[in-house]
């Protein structure tokens, strides 16, 4: 199942910190509050994890965020990311 | 701030420009204590500065040289760790840079150039201002990573990049590499290929930060994977002297520390650069 809705956002949240995690083996991002701007300085993430990020996105939720934008408003935090995820998530894209 | 020697050897020259150098040992300068005074690098010589962010502290008196945009994105870190990894690339920055231009860290005025592709707020640059003539300003760029921070300075565009190798699969990033670099990606075996990943990424970074367009373009536009004359010939890609030339500039790869990769692109495609590592971490 994909998630949506509200619920789906937060499970969607919370599957992006843990791949931020894991991925730059920063164990402390499993913890970012939604609120935690994700590009810019907050937690201090490079374009080269940005893009791991956004590359997941599109194959666990068959959502394409920005292409190569980090600049759009629906990546200001996490949050908004895992929202706007959470609203266009394919039923059929690869999951967790 | 305490005065310290200056640096105890003579800077390395690479002998091998694509292949990376191995600099003879030098004592690194105090953290927070006054470099000595540097002539900017003429013609197709760099300068390189590597500092590790453990090794150094940061006092009260030291963030004093940080301009008031420094110090607001310093603030607006989660992390303390991140925070201070920002605060000694910046402060060292300062530090490098004043060793040039002579004038006190804080002093220096730092701006953006607009970006030659959107006109958006783009690379850093150091600003003319007081004992500092327009044509004395050298160019400039940091890149940090993990807890490193690398610095290259150079009379002439400069870009430099480094990454942390990852801790995981970095597969997804070939997609946003060139094409040709990705087939030659896709061709290696797997634990070979991750590291060639990272090192294509930081020299498409590298010559982005040195054309000053921003990375939200996209760097896939041109291929920079390491190569022999007659490997590369798309998109205006050359090897001279054994350096990849791309876009307008000459890529060389640096010797990182061990668990990262780094390059550094000079404007201009003639010849091979010499890149003087000033500094290791």
């Amino acid at each position: 199942m994909t998630p949506a809705g509200p619920d789906g956002a937060a499970s969607v949240a919370d599957q992006l910190r843990a791949f931020l995690a894991s991925a730059t083996g920063r164990d402390e991002l499993r913890h970012v509050p939604p609120g935690t701007a994700l590009f810019g300085t907050a937690v201090g993430l490079d374009s080269l994890t940005g893009t791991l990020l956004l590359r997941e996105i599109q194959r666990r939720f068959g959502v394409d965020v920005a292409g190569e934008d980090l600049n759009l408003d629906s990546l200001a935090t996490l949050g908004t990311l895992a929202a706007f995820v959470a609203q266009r998530a394919r039923p059929d894209a690869a999951g967790p | 701030m305490t005065p310290v020697p200056p640096p105890a050897s003579v800077p390395s020259r690479t002998s091998v420009p694509d292949g990376g150098t191995v600099p003879p040992h030098e004592t690194p300068p105090a953290a927070d204590a006054q470099l000595s005074r540097n002539a900017v690098p003429s013609g197709d010589t760099v300068d390189v500065w590597w500092f590790g962010t453990r090794a150094v502290a940061v006092s009260p008196a030291g963030l004093a040289a940080l301009d008031s945009g420094e110090r607001a994105r310093a603030e607006a870190f989660l992390f303390p760790a991140d925070r201070h990894r920002y605060q000694v690339a910046h402060l060292m920055l300062r530090q490098v840079l004043a060793s040039y231009t002579g004038g006190a860290p804080g002093q220096l005025t730092l701006g953006r150039e607009p970006c030659p592709r959107c006109g958006a707020a783009g690379r850093p640059v150091l600003l003319p201002g007081p004992g500092l003539a327009p044509g004395a300003v050298p160019s400039f760029s940091l890149a940090h990573s993990g807890d490193m921070v690398v610095i290259a300075v150079a009379g002439r565009p400069v870009g430099v990049d480094t990454e942390q190798d990852a801790a995981g699969c970095v597969c997804a990033l070939m997609q946003a590499l060139h094409p040709a670099d990705a087939a030659w990606l896709a061709a290696l075996a797997e634990r070979q290929r991750h590291e060639a990943i990272i090192t294509c990424w930081v020299r498409a970074e590298a010559v982005l930060k040195c054309t000053g367009q921003g990375i939200g373009h996209g760097l896939g536009g041109f291929p920079v994977r390491p190569g022999r004359a007659g490997d590369l010939s798309v998109n205006g890609c050359t090897v001279v002297n054994g350096c990849t030339v791309v876009n307008g500039c000459t890529l060389h790869q640096l010797a990182a520390p061990a668990g990262y990769r780094a390059a550094v692109a000079l404007a201009g495609g003639g010849a091979a650069a010499a890149v003087r590592v000033r500094k290791r971490p």
